[in-house]
């Protein structure tokens, strides 16, 4: 019964601020092991969408359960492992190294008055390995590169062993081949560890040969279950308001 | 033994300024990640209500000082996240509301004496074996709250948004730090002085982070530097009978000073 409960469930969701619609009746399930990308032009509601999955943004109207309930009534945050748009633009006097930073994943797991266990140190190496910083792990937060932050951003949330991994434009301000890298880390991570992953991206470019489903959000929301489909059809164009011929040959073009 | 210590109010200010130093530059550390600095220099003002209170009524000054600075630390967490108002507008207005409020009853109960003065900058004169037990107490209570919590608290001033949807109750753990923030900077009044104590909170940390270590070691420095300051305060307050708070921040300042220019890029 693993795929019967969706591990999100929207239903006929709407965000409304001052009568204006940022999200207009948007309903869709994400399912385990899904790898998805929304896409959609700026300030069509990505960030928004993605803000009311995880709590910080109150829906207007409409229902969403996560694993099953209700979000005031979800406790187990530790299985949903969060990377924000713009994580990666720390504050460079922060007093953090790497490793301080992927422990921080670990905050929310440890009990109450207990020191670091074996567990955790092991999940902190183990998620820095994957991310391919460990040997970032002593340096300054603020002295890394952009995309190397993104990665030790991507390390903390990987520690606390999410089971939904998701990230709002992980890869703005990094070159295309640490793009790919990091989108071959990704589907790596969905497929050996059976981690979900979504993702927000304007790069449909570099993924388009290899996500599983497709979100286009601009107020409305498609949902494409076949991406190489889904590329050309007309409804999408529409809401990314550009031809969608342009998106198909620009994937070609990789 | 130094003939300093051959005074009993001096071991008593020795120990007190040193459980000061610790709680106010580890909870500073984290007051000022959050950049909130001014909330210490708000609840120092706050506990002069209390103080004034206590000296006009005939109350502990320090427990006095304690109860306000808590109350006042709920009230402003209260406005900034059920008004969003500006915060530092909100500390501003405490700021100056405490004092204002402070000074009225001091003038009224006319307790304008030298008493209030050691209250503003700190005395090492003042400590009485009852404050000593009373900052011992209250000390262990919030060293235990910062230590139990310090990963939170960390987390928290990194990112307040992705704590939160850790799992962690980000709200609730605020108001246990500035209720804490507020508790010590009551029992500080004694040895540093109202009006001083929001620098032994945010400097040694702010010359702690020149350093770019990371954060065990920024925390590390940062006590280290309070309590050199603290004791090298106390030193030259009672060799040149000088108000403490006074000796201590100054003797702060030259830590930063040093900091600044020792890590100049
Ligand atoms: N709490 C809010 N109050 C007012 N407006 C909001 C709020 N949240 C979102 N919006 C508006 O909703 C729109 C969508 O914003 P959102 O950040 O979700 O876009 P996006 O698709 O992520 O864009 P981008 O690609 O630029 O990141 C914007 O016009 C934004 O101003
Ligand atoms: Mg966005």
């Amino acid at each position: 019964m693993k795929f019967s409960l969706p591990i999100f469930d929207v239903k006929n969701l709407y965000f409304i601020v001052d009568d204006q619609e940022i999200l207009r009746n948007v309903s869709f399930e994400i399912f385990a092991q899904d790898y998805i990308a929304i896409i959609g032009p700026n300030g069509g509601g990505k960030t928004t969408l993605i803000r009311i999955l995880l709590g910080l943004e109150k829906e207007t109207k409409g229902e969403v359960r996560i694993f099953g309930k209700k979000i005031k009534d979800f406790k187990e945050w530790h299985k949903i492992g969060y990377v924000p748009q713009r994580a990666s633009h720390v504050d460079a006097s922060f007093p953090a190294t790497t490793q301080d930073v992927v422990k921080m994943g670990r905050t929310s797991k440890r009990k109450l008055f207990s020191k670091e266990s074996q567990e955790d140190k092991l999940r902190v190496e183990d998620a820095m390995r994957k991310m391919d910083v460990y040997h970032l792990k002593d340096k300054m937060i603020g002295t890394l590169s952009g995309g190397q932050r993104q990665r030790v951003m991507c390390a903390r949330a990987l520690a606390s062993r999410p089971e939904i991994l998701i990230l709002d434009e992980p890869n703005t301000g990094v070159d295309v081949s640490s793009q790919q890298r990091f989108y071959e880390l990704l589907r790596e991570l969905n497929k050996k560890e059976k981690i979900t992953i979504v993702f927000i991206t304007h790069d449909i470019g570099v993924i388009a040969d290899d996500i599983a489903r497709l979100f286009t959000i601009n107020q409305k929301a498609v949902i494409c279950n076949n991406p190489k489909e889904a590329l050309s059809c007309e409804d999408m164009s529409d809401l990314y308001g550009i031809d969608a011929h342009l998106i198909h040959n620009h994937k070609h073009e990789h | 033994m130094l003939e300093i210590f051959e005074y009993e109010f001096m071991q008593r200010a020795f120990l007190a300024g040193m459980i000061i130093a610790t709680l106010a530059s580890i909870s500073g550390t984290f007051v000022v990640l959050r950049r909130y600095s001014m909330i210490s220099e708000t609840l120092a003002h706050s506990a002069l209500v209390g103080v004034a209170v206590g000296l006009v009524a005939g109350f502990n000054p320090l427990w006095m000082a304690v109860i306000i600075a808590i109350l006042s630390a709920w009230l402003i967490e209260y406005l900034r996240y059920s008004f969003s108002l500006y915060s530092d507008a909100v500390l501003a207005i405490f700021l100056s509301g405490s004092l204002a409020i402070a000074v009225i009853i001091v003038s009224l109960g006319g307790a304008f004496n030298n008493s209030l003065f050691s209250y503003l900058f700190g005395s090492i004169l003042a400590v009485s074996d009852a404050d000593l037990i009373t900052i011992f107490i209250f000390g262990i209570v919030c060293l235990s709250v910062l230590l139990i919590f310090a990963k939170e608290f960390y987390f928290i001033a990194y990112d307040e948004e992705v704590a939160k949807t850790s799992g962690i109750r980000v709200r609730l753990l605020s108001f246990l730090l500035v209720t804490i923030v507020a508790i010590i900077i009551a029992l500080s009044i004694r040895v540093v002085g109202s009006l001083l104590i929001g620098a032994l909170m945010v400097i040694p940390t702010v010359s702690a982070l020149q350093y770019r270590q990371g954060f065990a070691k920024t925390l590390f420095i940062s006590l280290f530097f309070a309590i050199f300051s603290v004791a090298s305060g106390m030193t030259l307050s009672f060799y040149m009978s000088l108000p403490s708070g006074a000796t201590i921040v100054l003797s702060i300042l030259v830590i930063f000073i040093i900091s600044l220019v020792a890590n100049k890029r």
